[in-house]
């Protein structure tokens, strides 16, 4: 969660997804780096953490609201969600990125929170930079140029 | 079996087991290149999901994975971690090597290294479940060649449902002529931890 001007960056995501969201009035923004959709087994006393995709955006918006931004202003960005290894693995882990990616769309929905922009899926990992100035995040990858959402 | 229940006991039997198996899967490398490969005394870690990108040098850090499931009686994961000059240098043991060009690995190097994790998880495996009398065997490894946080939060995931901590086991080796180095990490299922402990013997 930061204010203007500031850069909020997280490193190396693979199938984890980086949830930008933004306030292009306010220049507030908040950024989460989510492991999983949503808490599937039944374990004790899970606690709403910002861990699992389906709660990363509710909490952000919390926060974002007590710092002065307004929930109709606020946009959202999405990137990571890779697989990163070959499919063969999909029936243990379920293709976790995609089901992360899916997590993510159907959190936004529920808090009506428009997606402008996404650099999802694919085999690499990702590190972003999202400048609270600008509301634009850089996407770094290995051999890949920069790219700008 | 809640990892935050271990003791230091527990720890300590993981770590003499451990050392067991990763002996024997150092002297399947060295065999498998010519030349002695070194061990350190594997640390038995218990890490913050969120830290594990540390221990690996540095989210950023380019490194080959090879993943590899644990299968059989006791179920968990395999990681071997290379950074990328390590890799490099063991493929030049390892094949007649044309200057590969730029950053990324050909076909063939990318099997060669499969089939360097599938050597190491074996002999680990095998060394680890004749002590255990138990089954345990490897998948069929699976590699990426990425950044250090991308390429490990693929197994974290499955850690993440269950709690926010890993048990690591971790062990460098390294080449004596040439730096080569490496971590090795077995990353058990909780309930496959209470299996483990309790085949070699450990009161819970």
């Amino acid at each position: 969660m930061a204010f203007t001007p500031s850069v909020l960056v997280t490193y190396g995501l693979g199938s984890c997804v980086g949830i930008a969201l933004y306030d292009p009035v306010a220049l507030t923004g908040g950024l989460a780096h989510t492991l999983l959709p949503a808490p599937v087994r039944d374990v004790e006393g899970v606690q709403r953490s910002a861990k699992y995709t389906c709660w990363a955006v509710e909490l952000m918006v919390e926060e974002l609201l007590k710092c002065g931004c307004a929930s109709d202003r606020l946009v959202a960005k999405l990137a990571g969600g890779a697989t990163m290894f070959e499919p063969r693995y999909r029936t243990t882990h379920g293709g976790i990125g995609e089901r992360n990616l899916a997590a993510a769309k159907a959190a936004l929905d529920q808090c009506g929170i428009p997606l402008v922009a996404e650099d999802t899926g694919e085999d690499y990992g990702r590190s972003l930079e999202f400048s609270t100035a600008t509301g634009v995040i850089t996407v770094r990858a290995l051999q890949r140029p920069l790219k700008q959402i | 079996m809640k990892f935050d229940a271990l003791t230091e006991e527990h720890l300590d039997a993981l770590r003499e087991v451990s050392n067991i198996g990763v002996a024997h899967a150092a002297t399947a490398l060295s065999q498998l290149i010519g030349r002695s490969i070194s061990l350190s005394v594997p640390k038995v870690l218990l890490t913050d999901i969120a830290k594990v990108p540390e221990a690996f040098g540095g989210a950023e850090k380019i490194v080959v994975g090879i993943y590899l499931q644990m299968l059989g009686d006791a179920r968990g994961n395999i990681l071997i971690v290379l950074p990328r000059e390590s890799a490099l240098k063991l493929l030049s043991r390892l094949l007649p090597r044309e200057k590969s060009e730029g950053v990324l690995l050909s076909e063939l190097e990318i099997s060669a290294l499969k089939e360097v994790g599938n050597i190491l998880a074996s002999a680990y495996l095998n060394a680890l479940g004749t002590l255990m009398r138990k089954t345990l065997i490897p998948s069929v490894p699976v590699l990426s060649f990425d950044m250090a946080g991308a390429v490990i939060d693929y197994v974290l995931i499955e850690l993440g449902e269950v709690g926010d901590v890993a048990l690591m086991v971790e062990t460098d080796f390294f080449g004596e002529e040439e730096k080569i180095n490496g971590q090795f990490f077995l990353l058990p299922d909780p309930e496959s931890l209470k299996i483990i402990l309790s085949a070699i013997g450990v009161k819970l």
